[in-house]
């Protein structure tokens, strides 16, 4: 069901403040002072303009350590990519500050993107290659170990750091669909029973290079490996995230089409990439 | 010094790989040196050994070129004899390239007691090329967030130099930028000598760090960096408030940086060898840092003052760097961006006396590029928003420069303009249409990856309007 205010939306990109719509998304995003490499920050701008393209009144809400979380204020979760060192600074205060009140958020169907470091936080557990394994916030039935640490190799140099990490361009195939991205992680992602993947791997290692798996997903909550960032050379996923996102508030959502054309060259060029 | 056999096949394999490149028209930097380091590892530490004064290392993500330009300028305005892998491969195989075109046959370099080796070092190649040189002088400019694909992350990247620095000599010098809280905390593990160089002109400090920083933590315990200055990505002033470590106080700082645009700087310093005033002819204040970081190092070597002021003032843009040339009346200025802390400084270089730039802009994915193009959107295209006439986007992943353009605004108004952007993948084409729109009298900004600039500056070269790197 589509009200006249979505109706009225524009396709050009650009705004159209005499029918700007009702209605509102926040966005909290996790730890951008912390996890800010891989571009990640660009999902964030992505939803942000396919938003305000479409009247719809989209506001970011930074969650830093210590920030205690409204589940009833966020209606759709952002974490991002980070060093190991960095995910060991966050994963205190994810799992015993933040912790319930995501969760609550979640089951309530609140909508979450977490990439790389975040998706793998928001599993159940994380081993390092050095150092003590880390818990997670466990919305995902999944656990990620370091492949260094599955096959108990030392890191010396940069050969050895690069000899099991996963890195390169990587499609997935998601509901009938195909996304591109660039992974580049060392960690190995094991599904349980109570998760599903996101997709299935055309091309890349995905979750562990094994299974064929790609990402989880948990109600409305979706992580992936798909660097990029992964939301702007592929706006179906963004679409999607932002209209579950509102269906919260809103009930079904149709949102106004835009134009992406420019989106679906880059998307046409990622395809044919080697790996 | 007599080399082995191997040795010797190494040598003249990797001398004969060279001279067939070069018959061919091709400026081969890497494949004679990785021909014999194939043949013998061992090759790069017996040739260097005969380097009369011994070698320093230029290593950092940005700023080695330029750096690496200055000391040999000043190190030859001293009377000395620089050899230096100029031509850009700064992996070992490119030392090693270079050490062999210097030797004979035989692996003997020139006899000369004024020999010095001054060589850029890739910052993943390091701890190999330290392990082969033993160097007796080490300068870190600077380690910010590039080619995450081949790096995977800074913090592995400074435990990596980290664990290379506790290998030297113990009389190899160190000149570290205070401005950076990982190359600065290296200073504090190893007993080596270290002079500390920074800037200290608050004018230049900004309220926030931009969002390409990438080490706002305390590299000793981790937590929260406070900076009272923050100058470009995550260089600034700053302290730990759990811990208590802080910038170490520069000895050697710049206590005043005028910047003039496109026109170059002029830099007062504090130094231990007194006051000191430079000339830096290129733009920016990364060029200012990088003048800085070179007088540092010649200062430290013993060149005097007025030689080193004399070779700052004088030295060219390393090519591709910002370089500026004539194209049939249009002035075509090349830019050369590695990184999101390159491609901010360039572009707020370029748009300091300019209302709307002409802009070709290239991003290429190969190895040398990053394959990962994920870092342009860390880079501030947001700068470019309200600020271009026309852009055409181009290289291998020319769409996805279009698609970094849309999401930061950048072309909002340039929509209702035909051809206010253009997707033109192939480089020279999207030259040729970027020189034709240019009106004569006019210029064209070109910021380009490294391959692309590669390919885009060999075009401009057949057409000679430049000449070869090897002749630069």
């Amino acid at each position: 069901m589509s009200t006249p205010d979505e109706e009225a939306c524009r396709s050009t990109g650009t705004p159209d403040p005499a029918r700007r719509s009702a209605l509102r998304l926040t966005i909290g995003y996790l730890y951008p002072s912390v996890l800010s490499q891989y571009g990640d920050w660009g999902n964030v701008l992505c939803l942000e303009q396919r938003c305000r393209w479409r009247g719809i009144a989209a506001e970011v809400l930074p969650l830093e350590v210590d920030t205690p979380i409204d589940p009833s204020a966020v209606d759709l979760f952002f974490m991002g990519g980070g060093a190991d060192s960095q995910q060991r600074l966050i994963a205190r205060d994810l799992v015993v500050v933040k912790g319930d009140a995501i969760r609550t958020a979640i089951e309530a169907g609140s909508v979450a993107l977490l990439i790389c470091a975040g998706y793998q936080m928001w599993g159940r557990l994380y081993r390092p290659f050095r150092g003590d394994d880390l818990a997670g916030l466990g919305v995902f039935d999944a656990e990620t170990i370091h492949w260094a640490a599955e096959e108990q190799t030392k890191i010396t140099d940069i050969t050895s750091a690069g000899r099991g990490r996963m890195v390169g361009n990587m499609v997935v195939e998601w509901e009938g669909r195909r996304l591109v991205g660039f992974e580049n992680h060392g960690g190995r992602t094991y599904l349980g029973a109570g998760a599903r993947p996101l997709g299935r791997v055309v091309m890349g290692a995905g979750n562990n290079g094994k299974d064929r798996t790609e990402g989880a997903i948990y109600r409305h909550a979706y992580g992936t490996y798909l660097h990029g960032p992964v939301l702007p050379k592929n706006p179906a996923l963004a679409d999607h995230l932002i209209g579950l996102a509102l269906q919260r508030r809103y009930g079904e959502v149709a949102l106004a089409p835009l134009d992406d054309g420019l989106e679906a060259q880059a998307q046409a060029v990622a395809l044919h990439l080697r790996r | 010094m007599a080399l082995h056999p191997s040795q010797l096949i190494a040598l003249g394999v990797g001398k004969g790989t060279r001279a067939l490149l070069r018959r061919s028209g091709r400026g081969g930097t890497s494949l004679p040196g990785l021909v014999a380091e194939r043949i013998d590892p061992r090759l790069t530490g017996e040739l260097a050994q005969g380097i009369s004064n011994g070698s320093l290392l230029i290593t950092g993500t940005n700023g080695k070129t330029t750096s690496t330009r200055m000391i040999a300028a000043a190190l030859r305005g001293a009377g000395l004899l620089p050899i230096t892998n100029r031509e850009g491969s700064n992996m070992l195989r490119g030392i090693t390239t270079t050490l062999l075109s210097e030797a004979s046959w035989r692996g003997r370099l020139s006899a000369s007691e004024h020999l010095i080796g001054v060589f850029e070092v890739d910052e993943g190649h390091l701890p190999r090329v330290i392990a082969e040189l033993a160097p007796r002088m080490i300068l870190i400019t600077n380690l910010c967030r590039d080619q995450l694909d081949r790096y995977f992350e800074v913090d592995f990247v400074a435990s990596l130099w980290a664990t290379a620095l506790q290998r030297l000599p113990a009389t190899t010098t160190l000149i570290l930028n205070a401005d950076d809280p990982l190359v600065a905390y290296l200073g504090e593990s190893v007993p080596n000598p270290v002079l500390y160089y920074g800037l200290e002109d608050v004018r230049w400090g900004r309220p926030q760090l931009q969002h390409s920083a990438d080490s706002r933590r305390c590299p000793r315990c981790m937590s929260d960096l406070e900076y009272s200055l923050s100058f470009y990505a995550h260089l600034g002033h700053y302290a730990c408030v759990a811990c208590g470590w802080h910038r170490p106080t520069p000895r050697l700082s710049a206590w005043h940086v005028e910047v003039g645009g496109l026109d170059g700087s002029t830099i007062k310093l504090q130094t231990p060898w007194g006051p000191q005033t430079l000339e830096v002819p290129l733009p920016g204040l990364f060029n200012a840092y990088n003048a800085i970081a070179a007088a540092a190092t010649a200062y430290s070597l013993g060149v005097e003052p007025a030689v080193v002021r004399a070779a700052v003032g004088s030295v060219a843009g390393a090519f591709g760097r910002l370089e500026s040339f004539a194209v049939d009346g249009r002035r075509v200025l090349l830019a050369l961006v590695k990184n999101p802390s390159s491609f901010d400084q360039v572009t707020e270089v370029l748009l300091r006396k300019r209302n709307a730039l002409r802009l070709v802009l290239a991003l290429n994915d190969n190895t040398q590029d990053s394959r990962d193009v994920s870092w342009i959107w860390d880079a501030g295209f947001e700068q470019l928003r309200g600020r271009l006439e026309w852009v055409i986007a181009s290289g291998h992943r020319a769409a996805d420069l279009a698609v970094r353009l849309k999401y930061a605004s950048a072309l909002d108004g340039l929509a209702s303009n035909p051809g206010g952007l253009s997707i033109i993948p192939a480089l020279r084409q999207a030259a040729d249409q970027a020189l034709r729109r240019t009106p004569p009298g006019e210029e064209l900004t070109i910021i380009t990856t490294y391959t692309a600039m590669w390919a885009l500056r060999a075009a401009f070269v057949r057409r000679g309007h430049l000449r070869p790197f090897w002749q630069t």
